[in-house]
């Protein structure tokens, strides 16, 4: 039935099917991992969740499908963390294209955000020459970027929405936005473990009715975290202990200030090891460091705890190194450095020179990128290719030991079933991992109430809400409940998505909004006898009640309860009445009349047959305008036997009565659609009742 | 029909007393702030003991003695067990400033109300919120959401949001709409019309608050005037309110004008103050956030100040001028007290009033004009003792614990008889007896012995004393020995555990001093001593309070327009004048109740919910107006499949109804539009407005606040026949909706 639903009109649209549409497009991170962008729009809001760019590409290929959506209707961008595969194409989007919503963040990643960004330029801009955008794009996009607390509600063109911890990295963020009662919760990346600085993501304690979810992980558990950190810190002590030299390679934000936090300690506990440095290699790791010692209510009640006593980020055996120059390789250290994936720069610089010798050490602490160096050594390959060309055996050492802080299986699917969403989008996941985890995901909700999507890029998923609108009555339309069968009416007041019913003269008092009355009086000029008038209006009008202006003592007119026509002065009479558009059609025919009167003689009035005869002619003549127009409507009006008019309009029948107004259809949609056209129609051609003003 | 809420005023009403409110909703008891003064008066919280056990919950909205002093007192001694709520700054810095209070009234007196166990205890139990949470209660106030908003004032300073059923309960004291340095200004006017506003009337009488520079310019010339010629000056102020404005001012002008002299920020919790600042920026001003985004510049990383924990410091510090800001602005107790009694009497010197001294304080003795020549001041100081009372005092602890010990073994000799007579009875494994017994010869040794020579009679149904033997019996399946693979796992060796071992301190930081102070069991005792003060000092006391002035509370009130209105906290005056203000002008229900007089400010809004049908809103067709939409409707109320009533389309023709003009006609901005449209228009004389030759429109009956309550606008607008006039009203007509 939906398929064939009648276009009468556009807003009939988007209602027909039961409930209104919700569609969730992902215009990045859609069955992959990077430039998470995902779109959303429901009841004619349109949100945007992150905005990142692909690291594997360069230039617009980067960028999300941005061509997919009109950046001018998104209400609302919300960034979940700091990332650049979540929030590095803002600047452009912000700058470059015609968005002119409003943009929210966290204090946490806001501050990094500018950091990060202004490095990712600063990298960038010797390897690629389209630049997306640069620095002064950024410094602009600052001023739009408004932050939002965790918790913190916020409503914006009636879309509300508030944001969860997410654990992951500092300031991160899950979103729940709710729109009509309809919940999304998109989840960013997100980490239910506790670590040393961050706290597990939050339970929203509502559930949503739509959770956008990562699925880095897919199907893998992860080990816990003291064994991982045991691993981690017993690779290094055994290491140095022999000697050796541990390389970390890691991004320079985020788990890094994780591993150092586990150093720090580990080294405060280890009296035996503080005369080995450790070093991290990152100016801009090192300017972050400002915002982890300040956004500490981000974090966890440990790291408050230890604050208590002093900053735990202020590391005490943990130096910072600018270069490779600054640093003297004698004996056994410990190193951090950036990039991540080995490619080129501190960590490349120290790879090289440490990779031939079977006492150093290499840990890989998290994600690696497909086609990274650190991707290649995981596999220890037997040799390896140095930054100058030339080959070395690869001798030491090579660890993995993930710290990535994504959700693994047992975390999603507790998550979910705590949550039980009616719908599950899965996005930022590789294809086949997400087609896993989808798989597994099905056998553990087995009752089918339970959908699960994984839509690719530009890719929409449809869903429908039978978002039931509720009005409260209030006030004077309210001091008596109604039964089934009575009548209200009143004024209905929308504001985001409530509705409020109320008389109309305590507007000013439920709501910001004011009625007015405006009172009109205009002066003509009529030199003629006042008595005059009143004959011609009785004529004319049914009701001319005739009174003296209590002031002046001057004759006046009352006609139709709603305009007074006073004689001013001897020249000029006045019509005085508050606006409507009756009385305003009234006082325009009486003015019509009182010009009439003082152009011509009066002519004798009609008689009395061609008043009768002229209310059959009026007769035909509303009958045919009626026609007309329902013709103007619905196109195929015949009419049928026992007078009445028979409309069809995609197959579908309707009779209607011309005298009473009834309808009979078997489609209630067109019933009611001509049952309403015809009210309509014929409260237009049909003389005004009286009693309109009551 | 709506939602019942009472008020009842425990504390803080028609008098500058601290403020404690009782607010209950249906049924549900709220105590919104718990507070106390610098005096510590316990009949000031009479009203409170008489209904702390009844209360749900406790909101607080400031950081300071004045609005939550009495909560530990209240948790220990009155019976108050609700749970807490506040924002993170408010509990953190409350807590500072009862650690402050607690140790400040150590010093000079036998201080017994609470100690510093209860404050944490009272503290601990917080629950955070963050600025526009709503927080949906929990139990018994299911149904119930409450929200901290941005007040002003101080840091984390909340303005409280009580929603039921869609009515709000606003509660706003000591707010401010001004923006400040470290401070955003109140959000208290994006609420609008809620059913209830409980407000103060504290500044509903001062007027003339003169221009932030202007001020600042006086605060900073009076203060540089006396250290020019070499005077001191003293601020007093409170541990972690207001006084952080102050720093920053301070800190900002020494680093434009490069001052040397120093600035000393002397509490018993300065630095843990400054730390727990550094780390709530979150919660502060738009301009100090930003200027941490891009730059990472926190504000109160202060270059100039010194933080101070205890007065030696202050003693040893190198003579010559300085500015000291010190705790408790009342002057009754803290390190201002002592200073105060100090520089009291050199002309060269200056005290400086930041805000109006509590009622009853030495402070406000000060403040009162004109200045007093001469005050009485009671000086007491805690001193070690010493000599013949050292030793006196260790006897008596003696004797206390020689008591402590004979009570203690009587007690124990009753219980191990009772276990005894227990074990008679029942028939209990001799493992559990042999269990008690090596309990008692461990620690109670000479006890025991007591009793074994007393006679100690063994249970009849007890087997003959042995070693605990315990049968390793082990199991074994194809495999071998059943393993617990438990036993096997590699031990989650807790690296935590070092560092969670180093943040055990108390709740929250204390300073060594502090601590050392804290943990100071040195026998001591408090010596008071009558010191006539001479006051030839220059006071000068300046408006840093931080709180909107009378008529910004009038204009802030009349925009809220609340249905009901609750005055407190203000003296009787000022309450009266602000009640027939708003009587006048605003609503026509306010209430201003005596302490423990209940005020019922149910409203009387009739209300009930409806479904509005797909059919019914297929054929609305909205009007946007501002930030809302407006629709008329005519509908016939029927049921929906789940018993709820519904709105249906009428079935029939619906009756006609009076048109409705909706929209607010601002006579100014609509000359603008008319000259946009290439009419002359003009004022004429009482607001009328004349446009082009002949026609004038004015607005006319009674013009109240801004379309507040005042009812419909009432549009006049007149002019002899013509073309003009048909234009203007089409214009006229434009600017509204008709319905």
């Amino acid at each position: 039935m939906a398929s064939s639903s009648i276009s009468l009109k556009r807003r009939e649209q988007p209602t027909t099917r039961d409930g209104d549409q919700l569609i969730v497009t992902p215009l990045g991170a859609g069955s992959e991992v990077g430039r998470s962008c995902v779109y959303m729009s429901f009841r004619g809001k349109n949100i945007l969740f992150d905005c990142g760019i692909h690291p594997a590409y360069s230039g617009m290929a980067a960028l999300p499908y941005f061509d997919e959506i009109d950046p001018s209707t998104i209400d609302v961008l919300l960034i979940t963390h700091f990332h650049i595969d979540h929030a590095a194409s803002l600047p452009y989007f912000l700058e470059k294209t015609t968005f002119n919503g409003r943009v929210f963040m966290t204090h946490a990643t806001k501050a990094i955000y500018k950091l990060l960004l202004t490095d990712y330029v600063k990298v960038s801009k010797v390897s690629v020459e389209d630049m997306l955008f640069d620095e002064q794009d950024i410094n602009k996009s600052m001023d739009k970027i408004e932050v939002i607390d965790f918790h913190q509600t916020v409503e914006v063109n009636g879309i509300k929405f508030w944001c969860y911890t997410a654990g992951h990295v500092l300031g991160a963020a899950m979103f729940m936005v709710d729109i009509a009662g309809v919940r999304i919760l998109y989840t960013g990346d997100y980490s239910r473990e506790e670590d040393r600085h961050l706290r597990a993501a939050e339970l929203p304690q509502f559930s949503p009715d739509i959770c956008i979810i990562e699925s880095t992980s897919g199907v893998q558990l992860h080990q816990s975290r003291h064994i991982r950190e045991k691993r981690f810190t017993d690779v290094i002590h055994s290491t140095v202990a022999q000697g050796g030299r541990v390389l970390i390679p890691a991004f320079a934000l985020g788990r890094a200030q994780e591993l150092l936090l586990i150093l720090d300690e580990y080294w405060a506990n280890h009296p035996d090891l503080n005369n080995i440095p450790i070093y991290y290699a990152s100016p801009l790791a090192k300017k972050c460091m400002a915002v982890y010692q300040t956004y500490i209510l981000s974090m966890n009640d440990r790291i408050r705890n230890q604050f208590a006593n002093s900053n735990p980020f202020v590391f005490k055996h943990i130096s910072p190194l600018n270069s490779i120059d600054d640093f003297s390789d004698v004996g056994p250290c410990v190193v951090m450095a950036t990039p991540g994936g080995l490619q080129s720069g501190l960590s490349r610089q120290l790879f090289d020179s440490w990779c031939s010798d079977k006492k150093n050490a290499c840990i890989i602490p998290g994600y690696m990128v497909e086609g990274t160096l650190a991707k290649t050594i995981i596999n220890e390959p037997k040799e390896v290719t140095l930054m100058n060309g030339l080959t070395a055996p690869l001798n030491m050492q090579v660890h993995y030991i993930s710290f990535s802080a994504h959700a693994d299986y047992a975390q999603t699917s507790t998550f979910l079933k705590e949550l039980m969403p009616p719908n599950i989008i899965l996005v930022h996941g590789e294809a086949n991992e997400m087609m896993r985890l989808k798989q597994k995901l099905f056998t553990e909700f087995p009752d089918g109430n339970t959908r699960i999507m994984t839509p690719k890029n530009c890719e929409s998923v449809e869903m429908y809400f039978n978002s039931e609108k509720l009005a409260k009555t209030i006030g004077r339309l309210a001091e008596k409940t109604p039964d089934v069968g009575d009548s209200v009416s009143g004024i209905l007041v929308k504001k985001g998505f409530t509705y409020q019913i109320m008389a109309p003269d305590e507007l000013h008092v439920f709501s910001q909004l004011s009625t007015a009355t405006v009172t009109q009086r205009i002066t003509i000029p009529f030199a003629g006898a006042f008595g005059v008038i009143k004959h011609r209006l009785e004529k004319i009008f049914e009701s001319v009640e005739s009174s003296t202006d209590e002031e002046s003592g001057l004759p006046a007119l009352i006609v139709h309860e709603r305009v007074t026509v006073k004689q001013e002065s001897e020249k000029h009479i006045s019509l005085q009445w508050s606006s409507d558009p009756i009385s305003d059609m009234v006082s325009d025919s009486i003015v019509a009349l009182v010009l009439n009167i003082s152009r011509e003689v009066p002519k004798i009035v009609v008689e009395e047959e061609d008043v009768v005869k002229s209310e059959e002619e009026n007769g035909k003549k509303v009958e045919k305008v009626i026609y007309a127009l329902l013709v103007s409507l619905f196109g195929d009006v015949k009419l049928g036997e026992n007078g009445k008019l028979v409309i069809r309009v995609d197959g579908n029948v309707a009779q209607l009565d011309k005298e009473s107004g009834e309808v009979e259809s078997e489609h209630s949609g067109l019933k009611e659609r001509v049952r309403v056209a015809f009210e309509r129609i014929r409260s237009a051609v049909k003389p005004i009742p009286l009693s309109a003003s009551s | 029909m709506g939602t019942s809420v009472q008020v009842t005023p425990l504390c803080g009403v028609y008098n500058e007393n601290p403020l404690s409110y009782l607010v209950s909703v249906d049924g549900f008891n709220f105590l919104i702030d718990c507070g106390w003064n610098d005096l510590f008066d316990t009949s000031l919280l009479e009203p409170l003991s008489r209904v702390a056990s009844t209360i749900d919950a406790v909101l607080l909205s400031h950081p300071d003695t004045l609005h939550l002093g009495a909560l530990p007192y209240a948790m220990k001694q009155l019976g108050l067990s609700a749970p807490v709520y506040a924002t993170e700054p408010v509990h953190r810095l409350g807590l500072l400033t009862m650690y402050d209070q607690f140790l400040s009234r150590k010093q000079v007196s036998d201080f017994d109300l609470f100690t510093l166990d209860d404050i944490d205890n009272a503290f601990q139990n917080v629950i955070r919120l963050t600025y526009s949470q709503n927080y949906h209660l929990p139990g018994k106030g299911e149904g119930i959401v409450i929200a901290p908003h941005v007040a002003g004032h101080m840091l984390g300073g909340s303005i409280w949001r009580i929603t039921k059923d869609g009515e709000d309960v606003i509660y706003a004291v000591d707010y401010n709409h001004r923006k400040e340095r470290h401070l955003n200004g109140t959000v208290l006017q994006s609420f609008v019309r809620p059913a209830v506003l409980i407000t103060d009337a504290y500044h509903a009488l001062y007027t003339n608050q003169t221009a932030r520079q202007q001020r600042d310019k006086e605060f900073l010339d009076t203060i540089s005037k006396h250290l020019e010629v070499g005077g001191n000056v003293l601020l007093p102020v409170d541990t972690a309110g207001r006084v952080l404005e102050l720093l920053l001012i301070l800190e900002q002008h020494w680093s434009q004008r490069g001052f040397s002299f120093p600035i000393y920020f002397l509490t018993y919790v300065s630095s843990s103050t400054i730390d727990y600042v550094k780390s709530f920026l979150e919660w502060m001003s738009d301009s100090i956030s930003k200027s941490f985004e891009t730059s990472r510049d926190n504000a109160f990383l202060l270059r100039h100040v010194t933080l101070l924990i205890n007065k030696t410091d202050l003693d040893n510090a190198p003579p010559g001028p300085k500015v000291v800001l010190a705790s408790m602005g009342s002057l009754e107790a803290g390190f201002a007290r002592d200073i105060f009694v100090e520089w009291a009497n050199d002309p060269r010197n200056l005290v400086l009033f930041t805000e109006t001294g509590q009622f009853g304080t030495l402070a406000r003795m000060l403040q009162s004009s004109p200045p007093p020549k001469f005050v009485k001041v009671t000086m007491s100081k805690r001193v070690p003792l010493a000599g013949e009372e050292l030793i006196a005092y260790e006897e008596e602890q003696n004797r206390l614990k020689r008591e402590e010990a004979l009570r203690a073994s009587l007690v124990k000799e009753e219980e191990i008889k009772a276990s005894h007579g227990s074990d008679d009875n029942s028939s209990e494994p001799m493992v559990i007896d042999t269990k008690t017994t090596h309990d008692v010869v461990g620690s109670h040794g000479p006890a025991y012995k007591d009793i074994l020579i007393d006679g100690f009679v063994p249970p009849s149904s007890s087997v003959a004393p042995m070693f605990p033997f315990f049968d390793n019996a082990c199991e074994w399946d194809e495999f071998g020995e059943v393993i617990n693979p438990d036993d096997y796992v590699i031990k989650d060796e807790d690296m935590d555990r070092g560092a969670m071992h180093t943040g055990g301190d108390v709740d929250g930081r204390l300073d060594e001093a502090t601590a050392s102070l804290m943990l100071d069991t040195r026998p001591s005792k408090v010596i008071s001593n009558e010191l006539i003060v001479t006051v030839s000092c220059s006071l000068v006391k300046m408006d840093y309070e931080g709180r909107s002035d009378g008529r910004s509370i009038k204009s802030m009130i009349a925009h809220v327009s609340p249905l009901k209105l609750v005055l407190v906290h203000a003296i009787a005056e000022a309450t009266e004048h602000l009640k027939q203000h708003c009587l006048n002008n605003i609503c026509p229900h306010v209430y201003a109740p005596q302490i423990e007089e209940t005020v019922d400010v149910t409203s009387d809004l009739c209300a009930y919910k409806v479904q509005l049908s797909e059919k019914l809103m297929s054929n609305v067709i909205f009007k946007k107006l501002g930030d809302s939409e407006v629709a008329w409707v005519d509908s016939e109320v029927g049921k929906t499949e789940s018993d709820m009533r519904s709105l249906q389309p009428m079935a029939g023709a619906a009756s006609p109804h009076k048109p409705v003009l909706v929209g607010d006609l601002k006579i100014a901005d609509f000359k603008q539009f008319l000259s946009s449209k290439g009419v002359q228009v003009e004022f004429a004389g009482g607001g009328a407005l004349r446009c082009g030759e002949y026609v004038t429109l004015r607005k006319v009956g009674p013009t109240g606040q801004k379309g507040g309550a005042s009812g419909p606008q009432q549009i006049l607008i007149e002019g002899p026949l013509c073309e003009d006039y048909y234009k203007i009203r089409d214009y006229l007509y434009s600017q509204f909706y008709l319905l």
